[in-house]
């Protein structure tokens, strides 16, 4: 039971996109029991790190509920494509970054809800370079 | 293996380790209990308020009594002595004669309320009645022992229902918000507020355009016109407005430090110096002494040195993109420098215990024009024509509930004589859509 994972791939193990650009991939989950998964929510979204509290936006939301009959097999791969939006672009800088990434969280009927993450870059912008002077 | 249910948590900004079930149980259970105080307290005040004063004032029964004595009752309160005037009365219900100090509702029932700390309205109270005359009362028909010589509303009792309902509002508004999120993640609540806001038109920051998420759509900037270019850049906070804050703070400030030196020079005139008072306000009185500085020296900057004008050929701005900028500073003075320069500063903002705070930091500068040791005549402003060009890589705007990212064109000026001054003019940076690129 401690090895339930989520697996997220980007097709073309692709890791950074252009604005305007398509995100397509799949999740899988592994070591999950049939049967066992209430529902499964698929996230494309932005975070911020760093000083200040967070700040998070979805971009694109999915939701697969047994409950409201949508065919869930945890064996199966399933896909996900979005086109990325404009803004913001990724941002590492000083006492802010802006991440994203694509986020798979399982419920289940009984237990802790499983949550898996994949990292990507939106944009080109550069890291801020902190001066040591 | 990590505990299912954490009580503690470490705050990383709004994200905590600790379990995120038991935060929002704790939640709904606080405000369970402001609503339950909220409910409690309005029962309380129905019951205890507003149906006795409606029964008194609807179903008592009117008869005729006679003043046999008076006097003012008093009793311990926590801050002394509390008052109130009890007329005893007599009359006659059914046959049966009955005998009572009353006054209003809140006396025939004994309400603790009913006292309070002053003796004087007690006593005016009391000098209505004479004893040994007529007067009219009203009785409960339920038992007849309850009787009031004064019927009304009083308007009073309806302000304080704003604690109650106030209570009630938070509560349940709480609540049922706590309730409709239950068991969801924080990737839904989020979808689910990103399509209330695009049902209703407006984004986070108030601007309906989904062009460009979390990006300024900065219409106030565009909206005025340049004489030489496209558009007068505003300025992020007029020196005028600045000064007029700087003497409400100052006046604030002394004002009330004043009071305390003026106690302190009394007791050295008075030959009662208090030595305490006199160190205790040394630091205070640094601080009005700074603030009437501070104040001097804007005073000096706004009234000395005259408007800057910033224009610019287009707006938004874009990574590697060149435009022309134009800069004017009127006044007669004599420059020692003035400096042009693109900035773009990081700001966060965090919760620290029950403290809101804000950092900045600036992580970029760049130079767009410098002048050095020149002078300005007045009638006949200093002008600059200058070629900005916004760095390839630059980060756009960006602007969210917590934390954003600033443009600012900002002219520095060093004048003889005079204080530094700085005046800053917001841009919004967009991201590049390839028009620029290298």
């Amino acid at each position: 039971m401690n090895d339930r994972s989520v697996t997220i791939l980007f097709d073309g193990n692709g890791r950074v996109y252009e604005p305007g650009q398509v995100l397509a991939g799949e999740y899988r989950l592994e070591s999950v029991d049939p049967g066992s998964v209430k529902s499964i929510e698929v996230s494309v979204l932005w975070y911020t790190e760093g000083k200040g509290d967070e700040d998070m936006a979805v971009h694109e939301f999915w939701q697969f509920s047994a409950d409201d009959g949508d065919w869930i097999d945890p064996m199966r791969p399933a896909r996900f494509s979005t086109t990325l939006p404009n803004s913001p672009l990724s941002y590492d800088g000083v006492i802010l970054k802006v991440r994203w990434c694509v986020r798979v969280r399982v419920f289940y009927h009984r237990g802790k809800d499983l949550v898996g993450q994949q990292a990507f870059q939106l944009g080109g912008v550069p890291p801020v370079e902190v001066s040591t002077s | 293996m990590a505990p299912r249910l954490r009580y503690y948590g470490k705050k990383r900004g709004d994200r905590r380790t600790g379990s995120h079930t038991l935060g929002s149980a704790a939640d709904a259970l606080f405000y369970a209990i402001f609503l339950l105080i909220g409910c409690g307290g309005l029962a309380a005040l129905i019951v205890f308020l507003v149906v006795p004063e409606w029964r008194v004032n609807n179903e008592f029964v009117e008869c005729t009594c006679t003043v046999t004595d008076r006097q003012i009752a008093e009793k311990e309160g926590d801050d002394g002595k509390l008052y109130r005037a009890e007329i005893e009365i007599e009359y006659e219900v059914g046959g049966v004669t009955h005998v009572k100090r009353t006054y209003d509702s809140a006396t025939a029932w004994d309400r603790p309320g009913s006292y309070a700390g002053d003796r004087e309205a007690a006593q005016q109270i009391l000098d209505q009645f004479v004893v040994g005359e007529e007067r009219v009362c009203w009785y409960d028909p339920a038992d007849s022992n309850k009787v009031v010589l004064v019927r009304g509303n009083r308007w009073w009792i309806w302000i304080i229902f704003i604690i109650p309902v106030s209570f009630i509002v938070i509560g349940g508004g709480g609540l049922i918000y706590r309730l409709l999120h239950w068991g969801k993640s924080a990737e839904y609540r989020a979808a689910m507020a990103q399509r209330g806001a695009d049902r209703n038109g407006f984004s986070r920051n108030g601007r309906p355009d989904r062009t460009f998420p979390n990006i300024p759509a900065g219409a106030d900037i565009t909206n005025s016109p340049g004489t030489t270019l496209a558009y007068r850049l505003p300025i992020s906070a007029s020196p005028g407005w600045k000064l007029f804050g700087i003497l409400l703070v100052c006046l604030f400030w002394n004002g009330i430090v004043s009071v305390f030196v003026v106690i302190a020079v009394s007791g050295h005139l008075e030959g009662k110096p208090e030595w305490f008072l006199d160190v205790f306000l040394i630091p205070f009185v640094a601080v009005g002494i700074g603030l009437i500085f501070l104040f001097l020296r804007q005073f000096l900057v706004t009234t000395g040195i005259g408007p800057t004008m910033v224009e610019i050929s287009d707006h938004p701005l874009a990574p590697g993109g060149q435009y022309r900028l134009f800069v004017s500073q009127t006044g007669r003075l004599q420059v020692n420098s003035l400096v042009a320069s693109l900035v773009c500063q990081e700001e966060a903002t965090y919760r620290q215990g029950t403290d809101t705070r804000t950092e900045t930091r600036e992580v970029c500068r760049e130079e767009v024009f410098r002048r050095e040791a020149f002078d300005i005549q007045r009638g006949f402003p200093f002008e600059a024509d200058i070629e900005l060009t916004v760095p390839h890589g630059a980060m756009h705007s960006f602007k969210a509930e917590h934390n954003e990212i600033q443009w600012n064109l900002i002219v520095e000026g060093d004048i003889a004589g005079w204080p530094d001054y700085s005046r800053c003019f917001p841009v919004i940076i967009r991201p590049n859509d390839g028009r620029n690129e290298p």
